[in-house]
């Protein structure tokens, strides 16, 4: 499972945006790699935002992104608690108009200078 | 200096105090030694701390030795402050019954605040969600920081019963701050917080930062019964105890932030 991309709004620097517009308020999904997932449910607890959710039958347990819930900062929780490291966020969430995040870089995990 | 060497009682005094130098300045150097690092060096204990360091939301029901907060707390006591004013103050509240009552304060005052800014409540073209939605913006011009769309997701899943505002902590800390203090006390009470944090993270606490808290001010009532009192106002809470899972057995990564750097006499921009 990927993230979903959403072009975002192009809006004056002042809007404030809606927040339920996905162009607007753009939350970046985690992506999951359902072969690495031993359906243990940490990430699941651990979500700040409530977001994930197992399913699929009782022996091969597997996480997903709930449907219609949107809210994940990228905090990345989810990775930190998983053992198989099977799931991840790698861009941050973003709005449009007087929220916009500025002067952000890619993700880095932490560099030895 | 010779061992036959006859001193008398000045003279020996003065070259015990010699010795006795030689050996601190010696230490001194070899910690100084100790500390210099190369490039591209693991990292040291207090920055693995720093590193592995996350928000835990999801707590153990075992509560915490009195002795760790203790523990904690003489970290937070020993951060900066502007002029060393030191202008905090702290309620550790460890009962059930009082974090239930934090809790449940809380929770009315969000879903009070869903009702009158949530404007996804109602469906689109609707004029009550055209009314509310112009609320909302009204708010979000008045204080951006407070309306902000992260913390309403936060308010609209603690309003839900979603989210709880102390993730069920078995220890609270009520961080309090002295609106008197030299220049900006908020900052000094987000350096006692910092110390706290990574205090508990050395010796393996969870915590997490709650800023849900300051909803609590407006009750002066439960304000009284915890003892916040003038010139004191309550700044910040930490939930403290044991995680679930292991959140700390690998660092997570994190979005770069733009660095301007300015060496002789040239900009770069730096990420």
């Amino acid at each position: 499972m990927t993230a979903i991309t959403v072009e975002k709004a192009v809006v004056a620097a002042d809007h404030l945006p809606i927040w339920d517009d996905p162009h607007e308020a753009l939350y970046k999904q985690v992506t999951i790699e359902l072969d690495k997932c031993d359906g243990c449910k940490l990430c699941t607890v651990v979500c700040p935002a409530n977001l994930l959710e197992l399913y699929g039958p009782k022996d091969n347990l597997k996480v997903r992104l709930k449907a219609d819930v949107t809210g994940c900062m990228s905090c990345n929780n989810c990775y930190a608690v998983c053992a198989s490291r099977g799931v991840y966020a790698t861009e941050p969430y973003d709005f449009a108009g007087f929220y916009e995040q500025k002067n952000i870089g890619p993700f880095e995990f932490p560099r030895r200078f | 200096m010779s061992d036959t060497l006859e001193l008398d009682d000045l003279e020996e005094l003065e070259c015990e105090l010699e010795a006795a130098e030689t050996a601190h300045d010696r230490t001194l150097r070899r910690r100084a030694a100790a500390l210099e690092i190369e490039p591209g060096a693991d990292w040291n204990d207090v920055e693995h701390a720093m590193l592995t360091r996350r928000s835990i939301r999801k707590f153990k029901g075992r509560q915490v030795p009195a002795h760790m907060i203790r523990r904690i707390l003489e970290m937070g006591r020993f951060a900066p402050s502007q002029g060393n004013c030191q202008p905090w103050s702290f309620i550790v509240v460890r009962d059930k019954a009082m974090i239930a009552q934090m809790e449940a304060y809380c929770v009315a005052v969000c879903q009070g605040m869903t009702a009158s800014v949530d404007y996804t409540n109602y469906p689109e073209g609707s004029e009550q969600r055209a009314a509310i939605l112009a609320n909302t913006q009204a708010l979000n011009r008045a204080s951006p920081n407070s309306f902000h769309p992260v913390p309403m997701t936060a308010i609209k899943s603690i309003a839900n019963g979603r989210f709880a505002v102390f993730h069920r902590a078995p220890t609270v800390i009520l961080i309090l701050m002295d609106k008197r203090g030299v220049g900006v006390p908020a900052i000094d009470v987000g350096c006692v917080g910092s110390n706290i944090v990574l205090g508990a993270q050395s010796i393996g606490l969870g915590t997490c930062w709650i800023g849900f808290s300051k909803l609590l001010s407006s009750n002066t009532e439960l304000c009284e019964k915890l003892g916040i009192e003038e010139p004191f106002e309550l700044a910040e809470a930490i939930s403290v105890g044991y995680p679930i899972g292991n959140p700390t057995q690998q660092t997570i990564s994190r979005q770069t932030h733009q660095i301007t750097w300015w060496e002789n006499g040239e900009k770069q921009i730096l990420y």
